[in-house]
């Protein structure tokens, strides 16, 4: 099936079966390497999107749920955002892989007032998993985006 | 600028594809041991290429320590073991093709667990043993012929050599039997306990990817490998070419812990692209990462004796290490488990037996910590069940005993830049030891750096007056590339926006052993420091070469193990409910030493990151069989830490002016779970295998109470 997504603010039309899932088209179709699969089945958070603002695990969703929904994925954050620097500051980061999904999932936590605590910012990291295991520094960079 | 690794801007190895590129899915076996007796493929789409294990036979078989294993086998050797590919346009196509699939099979018996496997009536996973060629049998391998025992790695003090022994030891001998009884025969307590590990999964985030491509007669591969050098050698092998008409280029990787090492995909990439005459990309579902390699397995029994003072008289230790149905590295493991189960301590006489044996499991070779982290849980529990039999202060034991600078080492080789002490009250201060010791355990060890080894550099001046370094280390999520910019960037003293840092690509960089064992950062940037002398002596390009010699006896252990020495310690506070066996971590603390610090944040990040995977390793991390099947291999029933794990954790990086750079990635994971373990003993229970599990823990329980329901 034909259908149209918006994804970083632009219109793309993509052929794919309606159970292709999101990910999978914003890889394969349109090119993006920031959603990535590790687990493929919603734990992870390393294919994390925002939908409308919302973290969503996209190797869960199928792409016609996004339908007339703003896709953002991290390749259409602005490189001077405030979670990004502090990501960039605190050297939040070793391999990078689970990160975009970090950022996006703290941009949503910092948005809604969610990240006042650490132990808060834990909770809201609950669905993002890092093996290279740099939860300390995540977590010193969304505290301080958050202030 | 914003790092590339935040915005999505690095290329990892799972986002290289090339245009006209067609994709591989494996059949894998389905049964632990046998042969395949047919394959029918006639349901399969005339458009897919099918490869056999016939058509791969003319390659011989391959293997970084022993030459034991073929592209596809047509002798499965576990449950998973690849056995056809298949090849098609697309990656559906693929998958369609490999399920249409039907392998039939004749089954043979299967040995599963490490002590069974080295049993006189086990069966045989490999009817012969035989070393390999390839540059990674660094050391000379001593399989037992007729046994699953690929190597047999043995010290010997030199008081207890030249002895007749028997080749294979099931247990520790009995006192009465025993050709080393002499041995113990000034230590007042003699105290013996078994030990025991389960396999685990590295759960790299990116998963293996690889694309092979002909071009021209020579091989191109882009893979993630933390062993660009050690690929293209064994590729060439198989192929029958010279070195160079193999390119392997190092893409940065999502994570590896050692599971991006050695031959992995690539042969069988290699051989779809020539059947096809097409580039051809390989990429694992996640069942199948956690099923291509894996941490060893372990059975550790290990006999201590002692003076009713303290002193430490001797060490037996026999380590029986579970590599599957592939060698991989395990003899390497086994040799590292070795000694690093011994301990930094001093004894008088030291007598290990370190076995690799093949079982029907999926391989296991290298994994974060290198086999340090199962022999350091055996030999720290240990001192602590012997403290509390002496009665001493389980911190002043370890002091009376502690190598320090001047002391012979098992292997003969003398100590120096030691600090163990230091370490040692280090930890004890992170969690109050002078306020009562409930709760609380230490641990501390030695961990060896790739000996012998080389590491090669060149740094070119480009035309722009920018540089160009050229480097064998691989980026597997360290940070290399960062580190590689600063270092020379320092060197030159120039901003380090001048500096840029190709991914290794054999056509292109010096050779290097490997990026393995935290060697690079040491290794390389003295390497680059001759290059860096030798480039402003003038010319364009500087070169630098740096060797570090050394190898052990298999027989007698003796030699230089390490050129230089991993030393980390770890201690913990923890409550446990009684009722649930649920294990509270209050404090986890490591201290590891490392020389001088190039680059802070990225050398905490190392430590904070072995502590963490290494916690998962203490609670809950454990890869479960049934019969050859890996029924764990999912995110969803194979826990890793989560940031709610980690609120605990704490760390310190020490420092010494002046001193060597010493290699971060690894220090902390082996003495974490012991000083989890000696916590959770201090409570009136008795790990001793790992994971500790609430079930396990409550099993453990010593005035033998019945579990809690
Ligand atoms: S890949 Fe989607 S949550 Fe793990
Ligand atoms: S940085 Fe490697 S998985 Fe998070």
């Amino acid at each position: 099936m034909r259908i149209e997504l918006s994804v970083n603010g632009n219109a793309i039309e993509v052929d794919v079966e309606p159970t292709t899932m999101l990910v999978d088209v914003l890889r394969d179709h349109v090119a993006l390497t920031g959603p990535r699969v590790t687990c493929g089945v919603g734990l992870c958070g390393t294919c994390t999107v925002l939908l409308d603002g919302e973290p969503v695990s996209s190797c869960i969703l199928m792409a016609p749920l996004a339908l007339g929904k703003q896709i953002t994925t991290i390749e259409g954050i602005p490189r001077d955002d405030e979670v990004v620097s502090c990501f960039d500051r605190q050297h939040a980061f070793q391999c990078g892989f689970c990160i975009p999904g970090m950022v996006l999932t703290a941009k949503n936590m910092v948005e809604h007032g969610t990240a006042t605590s650490r132990e808060q910012i834990r909770e809201g990291l609950g669905g993002n998993l890092c093996r290279c295991g740099c939860y300390t520094k995540i977590v010193d960079a969304i505290e301080e985006a958050a202030r | 600028m914003t790092d590339a690794r935040i915005t999505a801007d690095i290329r990892y190895s799972v986002d290289h594809k090339v245009p006209g590129m067609w994709h591989l899915r494996l059949v894998r076996a389905g049964i632990p041991a046998g042969t395949v007796t047919a394959i029918d493929a006639t349901a399969v789409d005339d458009e897919v290429a099918v490869i056999t294990p016939e058509d791969v036979l003319p390659h011989g078989k391959y293997g970084c320590q022993i030459a034991d294993q073929h592209v596809l086998a047509s002798e499965p050797k576990y449950l998973g073991d690849p056995v056809v590919a298949v090849v098609a346009a697309t990656e559906k196509a693929a998958r369609q093709a490999a399920a249409a699939i039907d392998v039939r099979y004749e089954t043979s018996p299967a040995v599963f667990d490490e002590l069974e496997a080295v049993q006189p009536s086990a069966p045989l996973v490999h009817a012969a043993h035989v070393t390999s060629n390839s540059d990674s049998a660094y050391f000379e391998m001593r399989p037992q012929d007729g046994t699953n025992v690929c190597h047999h790695f043995r010290i010997r003090t030199p008081g207890l050599r030249g002895r007749h022994e028997p080749n294979l030891l099931i247990d520790l001998p009995s006192p009465g039997d025993d050709r080393l009884a002499d041995a113990f025969a000034d230590a007042d307590v003699v105290f013996e306990e078994t030990f025991r590990t389960p396999a685990a999964s590295h759960v790299p985030m990116e998963p293996h990817a690889t694309v092979a491509e002909w071009v021209d007669g020579r091989l191109e591969v882009t893979t993630g490998t933390q062993t660009p050098f050690n690929l293209r050698q064994d590729l060439a092998v198989l192929f029958g070419l010279p070195a160079e008409s193999v390119r392997v280029v190092a893409a940065p990787m999502g994570g590896s812990f050692g599971a991006k090492t050695f031959m992995r995909t690539e042969a069988i990439a290699a051989v779809a692209a020539k059947a096809v005459g097409r580039p051809v990309r390989c990429v694992l579902d996640r069942d199948e990462v956690f099923g291509e390699v894996t941490r060893h397995a372990s059975t550790v029994r290990m006999r201590i004796g002692a003076r009713r003072d303290g002193k430490f008289v001797a060490k037996q230790m026999l380590a029986y290490l579970n590599t599957g149905g592939y060698a991989d590295c395990g003899p390497g493991v086994a040799q590292k488990m070795g000694y690093a189960g011994v301990g930094p301590y001093r004894f008088d006489h030291v007598a290990v037996d370190s076995y690799c044996a093949y079982t029907n499991l999926p391989p296991a070779g290298a994994f974060r910590g290198y086999g340090a982290m199962q022999s350091a849980w055996a030999c720290e529990r240990l001192v602590d069940m012997l403290a509390d039999e002496l009665r001493i202060d389980p911190v002043e034991l370890r002091r009376m005993n502690l190598l320090r600078d001047g002391d012979a080492f098992c292997t003969g080789e003398i100590m120096r830049d030691t600090h163990f002490e230091e370490l040692l009250d280090d930890v004890a201060k992170a969690v109050a030891w002078q306020d009562g010791r409930k709760g609380k355990g230490i641990a501390i060890m030695l961990k060896g750096m790739q000996t012998p080894s080389r590491a090669e550099a060149a740094i070119r001046s480009l035309p722009d007056g920018r540089f160009e370094v050229h480097s064998g280390t691989a980026d597997m999520g360290q940070g290399s590339v960062e580190a590689l910019t600063r270092i020379v960037a320092d060197l030159l003293d120039v901003h380090p926006d001048r500096i840029t840092v190709p991914c290794p690509d054999t056509d292109l960089v010096p050779y290097d052993t490997r990026t393995t064992s935290s060697r690079s950062t040491h290794m390389m940037s003295r390497a680059l420091a001759e290059a860096a002398r030798e480039l402003r002596n003038g010319g364009t390009v500087g070169r630098g070469r740096i060797v570090n010699e050394g190898g052990l006896d298999p027989d007698t252990g003796e030699g230089i193990a390490s050129s230089h020495w991993h030393q980390g310690a770890a201690s913990a506070h923890v409550e446990i409910d009684d009722e649930t066996g649920v294990i509270d971590v209050k404090t986890l603390y490591a201290s590891s030493y490392a020389g001088t610090v190039v680059n802070r944040p990225a050398a905490e990040l190392q430590n904070e990151g072995s502590m963490i995977m290494a916690l998962g390793s203490s609670l809950f991390e454990e890869i479960s069989y049934q019969d050859g099947q890996l029924v764990n291999p999912n995110l969803s029933d194979y826990n890793i830490a989560s940031a709610l794990d980690c609120a605990s954790i704490q760390h310190r990086l020490m420092e010494s002016p002046g001193a060597e750079v010493h290699g971060l990635g690894e220090t902390a994971v082996p003495p974490v779970p012991p000083a989890l373990g000696n916590a959770v003993a201090s409570l009136g229970y008795r790990p001793r295998e790992l994971p500790m599990s609430p079930e396990r823990v409550l099993a453990s329980r010593v005035d033998g109470r019945p579990a809690a329901r």
